[in-house]
């Protein structure tokens, strides 16, 4: 019996050795961590493969690179943890910049979006201007800028609100908007238009909110990969792939900053 | 946090006050002499603990809207407490049965003999016996419960777990989550001081 268990613990010290060797050889390979339900950044596609204008970018980065591009679907509102425990390379998929990334030592790449905040309502809801929404529910996503700006700089207007509701998803914030549960989701503009052309019967507000920009988290101490992604962005500018991808996004088409 | 306490301690009495009651009633339609009602209770036992509770908060939640067009509830305690009510009715219910069934027959046939009806020999003295040994697996269900309500965030229903995640958020730190933690100890070490304390007052035969 002791023999056995001496053979199983050799064995599992072998394996775990193994997989040390693994990730130190495996140093080609880029981490792309998205959030899988942000669509028409990140998605997954009809095919069951994740899609969208940040991967297909990322993805002609890796090409260019020499990388293998993997994708790690992360929790939102706990991206910059699973970051910093090695889970991604880097957090890319509509993030908007906010200071306090800054300020606790992540390394942020150039702005590559320009993104406002808008209120998508149903159309039959008789809600035409924020002010309509007092007393109304709103959702907003967990871990997004828009719950920092409801909590932050728009605060006096959330607390016109009946109730601020934090769904998981923006899937699930649409669902609770369609379900009747709330008046008005809070959300990114090229999230809301997308929803709303591939949706009947919802509409997105004219008010523009907070005014943000898009970039790609890199882990402290990550300037020099930062900057071999940042180069290669440009040389996709440059030769025109970046524009041909952007293409099939009409959506976020005219925010983007390098197309500007 | 304070205000997500309270949620959650709502979930938790709401979801004991539906679901002991509840177990009982299905423990008893499980035992049923009657094939179809012990049958389609077993199957519907075996897919309440089959499958995982996120899925039934997240099928009585938007369930109903998407097959029936009924819309979602404001108030998400509603479907919450449902859920969970349901959930562990299933699980008190094979706890009340294995209690109910470890009972010896010849108490039954002691009963009759003395002239107690059915109802009676059930409720005079087999159920203050079985109440008695299944204590320690409701404790085990109960703290289980303490540490599910944060499930609760799946959708969207303010609980503390969901708050603390929001501050966690707010301000890039790990401390919310300390702190979640804390409460959820602490609350189950009272529930486990309670448990204790009705577990002794029944043991007046020792």
């Amino acid at each position: 019996m002791k023999k056995l268990f001496t053979v199983l613990l050799a064995g599992v010290m072998v394996l775990s050795l193994a997989a040390c060797g693994k990730t130190a050889e495996s140093s080609n390979t880029f981490t792309m961590g998205i959030d899988p339900e942000y669509p028409p950044f990140s998605s997954l596609g009809d095919d069951g493969k994740y899609t969208g204008f940040d991967v297909e970018v990322c993805q002609a980065v890796c090409d260019k690179l020499g990388w293998e591009m993997k994708i790690f679907e992360v929790n939102w509102d706990e991206k910059l943890v699973q970051l910093d425990s090695n889970e991604c390379d880097c957090v890319w998929s509509g993030m908007t910049i906010l200071d306090s990334m800054k300020e606790a030592g992540y390394v942020i790449s150039a702005p590559y979006y320009d993104n406002t905040q808008v209120l998508l309502v149903k159309s039959d809801s008789g809600i035409a201007t924020s002010a309509d929404l007092a007393g109304k529910d709103v959702a907003v996503q967990l871990g997004t800028s828009g719950e920092g700006l409801l909590n932050g700089d728009l605060s006096d207007m959330a607390a016109t609100f009946n109730n601020v509701i934090t769904c998981d998803s923006f899937l699930k914030c649409f669902t609770e908007l369609d379900g009747g549960a709330v008046d008005a989701v809070f959300v990114d503009l090229p999230v809301a238009v997308s929803y709303a052309q591939e949706h009947d019967g919802f509409t997105v507000l004219e008010e523009r909110f907070g005014d943000e920009q898009y970039g790609i988290a890199f882990r402290s101490g990550d300037e020099a990969l930062c900057k071999q992604v940042e180069d290669a962005v440009k040389e996709l500018v440059a030769d025109g792939t970046y524009k041909k991808i952007a293409e099939k996004y009409p959506d976020i088409i005219n925010n983007l900053i390098f197309l500007q | 946090m304070a205000e997500g306490l309270s949620k959650t301690c709502a979930i938790f009495f709401l979801t004991l006050l539906f679901s002991l009651p509840l177990g009982m009633i299905v423990a008893l339609l499980r035992m049923s002499k009657d094939k179809v009602v012990s049958s389609v209770t077993r199957f519907v036992i075996s897919v309440l603990r089959g499958t995982p509770l996120m899925l039934q908060l997240l099928a009585v939640t938007y369930g109903p809207y998407y097959l029936f067009g009924i819309s979602v509830s404001r108030n998400k305690l509603i479907p919450v407490v449902i859920a969970f009510s349901i959930n562990y009715a299933a699980y008190f219910a094979e706890i009340y049965r294995g209690g109910i069934e470890s009972m010896a027959k010849g108490q039954y046939e002691a009963a009759a003999v003395l002239g107690y009806t059915k109802t009676q020999t059930f409720l005079k003295i087999i159920l203050p016996q079985v109440i008695k040994r299944i204590m320690p697996s409701i404790t085990n269900e109960v703290v289980t419960l303490v540490k599910d309500t944060s499930l609760a965030f799946t959708v969207s229903y303010q609980e503390m777990f969901t708050i603390g995640k929001q501050i966690a958020n707010s301000q890039t730190s790990f401390t919310p989550f300390v702190v979640a933690g804390v409460f959820y100890f602490v609350f189950n070490a009272i529930v486990d001081f309670g448990m204790g304390k009705i577990e002794k007052s029944m043991q007046y035969y020792k």
